[in-house]
């Protein structure tokens, strides 16, 4: 067994071996994720970057990481990465990694013991909880936390300390396509995966810049254009970037008017029959909700939406606005465009995609533009079906995997249950062994809201793990002031300073990635597992151990009662997913194979949900079944979504949009990138790319500093003109990367009042030269 | 007084003593110094923007160093004693600091003498050298890796550098992103030397190869 | 006359030689007034080159640009006005750095030995023959001027080498070896200064015969050939102007004149 392994680790070429490899180590079978080389130890994980998931292998020696390569058996990358996952072994390496606890006196930091360090913490939360109730206090973490992070942090905050403040990053960044996959499906996260990137031929990408945010998956899409010349990518978006450059048609549109093109489409294909009617009639109901319903600017804005069931007919009528010609006029595309990217979703021998990203999801209608999509897959019936489904890409490792499937939301509980649902809060309450009134029924605020509350003085204690919200957060100015605020406790683990760290009353120092052990789930719902490989530098500990140690100061110790923390800790948790559709393997399986896709039933991953033949609760002759939608008859919901303007548009005073975004080269807010030099080199600094027909009009040239300002702040920046990303007319877009240049200070706090997620991608900039 | 002191020194001077050969040699040095170190012996100097060709650059530039205080990024050096001949003489060491192409050309408008084209005024019109990949299989993208960094940070996008995917026979499912450099486009600014992330980069400007014309249109 | 007089003019001269170095230096403290060194600068936008590497950069390469040739111009007429040498005794940083080590090596008492001026124009002829022949601005890649400039301006130290070569070369060998016979640009302003308006006059009427003049004259064998008649002009063009032999005569028996007669 060792020597067929060391044999397949040197081979990276042979793909019928890791086909021949990837069936034994899905069956637990053979394999060892483990292996010497050299003297230096070879173990797996994903990578700790974006939510692709890609798979590497870590090369330790002397309880270092001394190289990393891409695994030829994950079947997610093949052994590929991108420049990111090439330097994971550098990421945790910068010469300021933070080894000791760290507690403010004034100014400064001085270092301190974890035991005074706990302590203090202990008492502001014990003391916070005493005075002004459980609802004082929160923690805010990330699609970065390992499910076991995530899921400690849950159960102690929501069955311990018994508050819902609890809430992700992943608000920021996946809270739409959460909110639609619920309200469309009944159950969260995407019912195709990857293959899809082999075996359809008709792309749709809409907001989503896979060239760089999806780089190996982006490869693969391409390669299968190269293989088939029938294949078609189509690119939607208000920027031209290194997607739309290998696509074969960019449709350039007016930013927030996705939502009037989607109806345009299926106005289009309604209009002119190009619709499945059998797949309507068997799969499909038709709800309306509420219109006009604000953008959450206002303090503690509350919003419930209000489906009503309405008929095929009045889905029709609603469809009438949207004629080509009026969505042309308000978008900027052509007629002409509007009915031939109908007629391709609508071809009966086109297998159709639509993938996307933050351009639906930072998105003051994220929900809406979410499920406009689907309405388009559901009205043609191309869904649930190998190599013709939407998906919905995510950005963070474990965005899926923890923030989603654990449900480390102000309103979630694991797989699909909510707190306000009190058969839900009863199961959650009997698998942790509290009293279900110890969960509150009222959801807890969502990031937004928690730090408008931080702002207002409503949570004066909150732990912020794995995240960096004091650079990632709309309308930074306000939030960064609050944390400063008199009266409020932060306290921030990280493995750098960082722009939180800098605002916080205790750092503490966390072990990172192949420091610890974990589970992240990707985009393709692959629940990927790695061993801990090296131990943390200094006196860094683990976010779980710091979590469980709050716990048990606090008195909450009996929640976490395990002797083999990760495994019992698994396989706890695992018991809300069985039977739900997203069932989890137990916790051995995962130790070799690279990521199983849930549900896994009688260890057999589901490659396309709903789908008879794929999907174990599918039974035979059922051909797809939305079988979670129960409120829905097992029904997917076609909505009628009218357009709305965005919170903010340009206007004389501000006449720019301004988006914002990500580079390959750099991940979220740079923490780690921005310590690898190689990748400081190639990227070193934040740019503004302008349309090169507004600088001409404005006077700028190539690399001259413009001053930016929105209502909310100011920023300078040189400018990009024709560079890899080329804004449309009136549009300009800034990488958030760089912590020096904090440009969340300009975007709007506005959201989508459905899934609470923050508009990134759109707000009003005015432009001078500097 | 006055009077001896002139004739001992001239007399000293005709004794010849030390004085004579040094004089020859020091004469003898300016003369072949030139033969023994051009500057294409020390290898390609990339010059900056609207240089004439190097000969020509040698013999115009007055070593003033108009073009490196002009230069914003300071990326315009000028050369050491290491240089020989082109001691003096402006450069860009592009792994340090590229030259980013300012669109008014500061550095070409200072020059006084001519080595630089002062009168250049469109930077894609620049030449400098050519971007070759000079180690193929040290190319992370040529590999099958998303890299592209040279092909992203070009200011040439999609002129200068291009992306020519092909199928990755290795996984089978991929896409090699081969960047592929195209001299008649390439202005040679060094921004993709400075950007490769490899430790020595595989991808570095060299002189312009010359065209050698056929009739064939690709 | 043991009467303390003021050197006025040796102060002035080390005014403007220091002047030019810290002008020169300038871009370095985000002065804006001057860019270039004494190759080819600019001068609150007037831009002036140095003649003889105006004519060297043109021979080697065959670019003449109108501009450049009237900056160059420029500056030879004006060394041409104020006495051709004036530039080395008055501008030149080498010469600055040579007059210090000079007083080094007459406190050491070596050599005391010195080579005819003519050197200098011998090797301006070789220089602008090669710089034709080459195509290679000979004399601008030796320059001890440029060295010194680019040092001080880019700091490039290893050049500094030649100009302490200089310094220890004449200490050891010749008096003011470099400036009085070899610099090509010293040869080609004595060119210029030898019909420049600007002239030394001595007066015999005035003079005392105590030689001061000739002992700190650094171009003696010029101020001699004019002190044995009654009335005259240091004619030659390798008088720097340095204004030494005024300031140390204590009848005032030389003096500045300006114009022909």
């Amino acid at each position: 067994m060792e020597w067929t392994r060391r044999k397949f680790l040197k081979t990276t070429a042979a793909a019928a071996a890791f086909a021949a490899a990837g069936a034994d180590l899905i069956k637990g079978g053979a394999g060892n994720a483990e292996a010497v080389e050299n003297g230096i130890k070879w173990g797996k994980a994903p990578c700790r970057f974006c939510g692709v998931g890609c798979g590497v292998l870590v090369g330790v020696k002397n309880n270092r990481i001394v190289a990393t390569k891409g695994d030829p058996a994950a079947p997610v990358n093949k052994g590929l990465n991108c420049i990111k996952g090439y330097f994971l072994s550098k990421v945790l390496y910068g010469k300021d990694r933070l080894t000791k606890p760290l507690i403010r006196k004034g100014d400064k930091f001085v270092e301190a013991s974890w035991d005074e360090a706990m302590e203090l913490i202990t008492s502001k939360f014990k003391e916070s909880v005493e005075k002004h109730g459980p609802d004082s206090v929160a923690i805010y973490g990330s699609g970065q936390w390992t499910v076991f992070e995530g899921y400690a942090a849950s159960k102690l905050f929501k069955g311990g300390i018994g508050t819902n403040n609890i809430e992700p990053n992943a608000r920021l960044c996946m809270a739409s396509a959460v909110a639609a996959f619920m309200n469309t499906f009944g159950s969260d996260e995407p019912m195709g995966c990857y293959d899809d990137l082999d075996l359809g031929d008709t792309y749709f990408l809409w907001g989503a810049n896979m060239a760089e945010a999806h780089p190996v998956l982006f490869s693969r899409l391409i390669d299968n254009k190269l293989k088939n010349t029938r294949v078609k990518i189509i690119d939607l978006g208000t920027r031209f970037t290194r997607t739309s450059q290998m696509a074969d048609m960019y449709v350039s549109f007016k930013p927030q008017t996705d939502l009037a093109i989607l109806n345009g489409i299926a106005h289009v294909i309604v209009k002119e029959k190009l619709y499945d009617e059998d797949f309507i009639k068997k799969h499909v109901v038709f709800k309306k909700g509420k219109e006009n319903i604000g953008y959450g600017l206002e303090e503690k804005y509350k919003f419930d939406d209000e489906p009503k069931g309405i008929t095929f007919e009045e889905y029709r009528e609603f469809l009438k606005l949207y004629t080509p010609e009026y969505v042309s006029k308000l978008s900027g595309v052509p007629v002409k465009t509007i009915h031939e990217m109908a007629h391709l979703y609508a071809d009966k021998k086109r297998k159709v995609n639509s993938l996307w990203t933050m351009g639906f999801n930072h998105h003051s209608r994220g929900t809406w533009a979410n499920n406009l999509v689907y309405n388009l897959h559901l009205l043609t019936g191309k869904i649930g079906r190998p190599g013709e489904n939407p998906l919905s890409l995510t950005g963070q490792p474990s965005a899926c995997g923890t923030a989603r499937e654990v449900g480390t939301f102000g309103h979630r509980l694991p797989a699909d249950m909510v707190v306000m649902n009190p058969e839900h809060r009863e199961k959650t309450a009997k698998i942790w062994g509290v009293p279900a009134s110890k969960i509150p029924a009222k959801p807890g605020p969502h990031a937004v809201e928690m730090f408008r509350g931080l702002d207002r003085g409503e949570i004066k204690v909150m732990w912020i793990q794995v995240t960096n919200p004091f650079v990632s957060l709309p309308n930074l100015t306000r939030y960064r002031k609050a944390a400063r605020k008199e009266g409020r406790f932060i306290v921030v683990s990280d493995i750098y300073p960082t722009r939180s760290t800098e605002l916080a009353d205790v750092i503490l120092p966390s072990a990172s990635w192949v420091e610890k052990e974990g589970v992240f789930g990707n985009t393709e719902r692959r629940t990927q597992h790695w061993f801990k490989l090296v131990e943390p530098p200094g006196e860094a500990r683990n976010d779980l151990w710091q979590t469980m140690e709050l716990a048990r100061r606090l008195g909450h110790g009996n929640l976490f009662p395990y002797k083999s923390v990760e495994k019992e800790m698994w396989e706890e948790y695992r018991q809300f997913t069985i039977g739900q559709g997203k069932d989890l393997a137990p916790y051995e399986a995962y130790h070799k194979a690279r990521g199983l896709r849930w549900p896994v039933v009688n260890g057999q991953e589901t490659l396309w949900r709903y789908a008879e033949g794929h999907d174990p609760y599918v039974k035979k002759g059922e051909g797809l079944k939305f079988y979670k939608n129960k409120a829905n008859d097992f029904k997917a919901v076609i909505w009628a979504r009218p357009y709305e303007p965005p919170a903010e548009s340009p206007d004389r005073e501000y006449p720019f949009w301004l988006s914002t975004g990500r580079v390959l080269e750099h991940w979220h807010t740079g923490t780690m990138t921005g310590r690898v030099p190689e990748l400081k080199r190639a990227y070193p600094a934040a740019v503004v790319e302008m349309n090169a027909d507004d600088a001409k009009r404005l006077g700028i040239k190539n690399r001259d500093k413009v001053k930016m300002s929105s209502r909310r702040g100011t920023i300078v920046l040189p400018a990009e003109i024709n560079g890899r990303g080329k804004p449309g007319k009136g549009n300009v877009f800034v990488a958030f990367f760089d912590e020096t240049k904090l440009i969340n200070e300009l975007c709007i706090d506005a959201y989508d009042p459905i899934s609470k997620e923050p508009e990134f991608k759109k707000c009003a900039v005015k432009i001078e030269k500097a | 007084m006055n009077e001896k002191m002139g004739k001992i020194s001239r007399r000293q001077f005709l004794q010849g003593s030390l004085a004579t050969p040094l004089a020859l040699a020091l004469a003898g040095g300016m003369v072949t110094m030139p033969f023994l170190r051009r500057a294409d012996a020390q290898g390609f100097y990339l010059r900056p923007p609207g240089a004439l060709d190097e000969k020509r650059f040698l013999g115009a530039c007055v070593k003033c160093g108009k073009c490196a205080q002009a230069c914003p990024y300071n990326s315009v050096r000028m050369a050491g004693p290491e240089a020989g001949v082109a001691i003096g003489t402006p450069h860009i060491i592009a792994r340090e600091s590229p030259c980013y192409l300012c669109p008014d050309l500061p550095c070409a408008k200072a020059c006084p003498s001519g080595a630089l084209d002062a009168k250049l005024d469109d930077v894609e019109k620049v030449r400098m050298g050519t971007a070759v990949i000079v180690d193929r299989e040290n190319c992370l993208s040529i590999r099958g890796l998303r890299c592209e960094v040279c092909y992203r940070q070009c200011p040439l996008i999609d002129k200068a550098i291009t992306i020519d995917p092909r199928h990755n026979p290795r996984t089978g499912v991929h896409t090699i992103m081969e960047p592929v450099v195209h001299r008649d486009k390439c202005v040679g600014c060094g921004i993709c030397e400075k950007s490769c992330v490899r430790e020595k980069p595989v991808i570095v400007v060299m002189r312009t190869p010359p065209k050698q014309e056929d009739y064939y249109e690709f | 006359m043991e009467e303390k007089r003021l050197k006025k003019w040796t102060l002035l001269r080390r005014g403007v030689q220091l002047g030019s170095v810290a002008l020169i230096a300038s871009p370095l403290a985000g002065v804006g007034i001057f860019r270039g060194n004494l190759e080819s600068a600019s001068l609150m936008g007037v831009k002036l080159s140095d003649p003889l590497a105006a004519l060297q950069a043109m021979l080697a390469s065959g670019v003449a640009l109108p501009a450049f040739i009237f900056s160059a111009l420029l500056v030879a007429a004006f060394y041409f006005v104020i006495g051709g040498r004036t530039f080395c005794a008055w501008v030149c940083p080498v010469h600055l750095v040579t007059e210090l080590g000079d007083k080094v090596r007459s406190r050491l008492g070596s050599g005391e030995r010195t080579f005819p001026l003519s050197g200098k124009k011998w090797l301006l002829l070789l220089t602008l023959i090669v710089t034709l022949l080459t195509g290679l601005p000979l004399f601008e890649i030796i320059s001890p001027i440029g060295i010194f400039n680019r040092a001080l301006v880019f700091g490039s130290w290893a050049g500094l080498l030649v100009v302490g070569g200089i310094v220890v070369t004449e200490t050891a060998v010749a008096r003011r070896l470099w400036c009085r016979s070899l610099c090509p640009l010293g040869g080609f302003y004595s060119l210029i200064g030898r019909y420049s308006p600007v002239k030394v006059r001595f007066s015999q009427a005035a003079c005392s015969g105590c030689g001061d003049c000739v002992k700190i004259c650094p171009v003696e064998e010029v101020l001699q050939s004019a002190l044995g008649e009654r009335e005259a002009l240091v004619k030659s063009g390798e008088c720097t102007c340095c204004g030494a032999c005024v300031d140390i005569c204590p009848t005032r028996a030389l003096a500045f004149t300006a114009g022909y007669k």
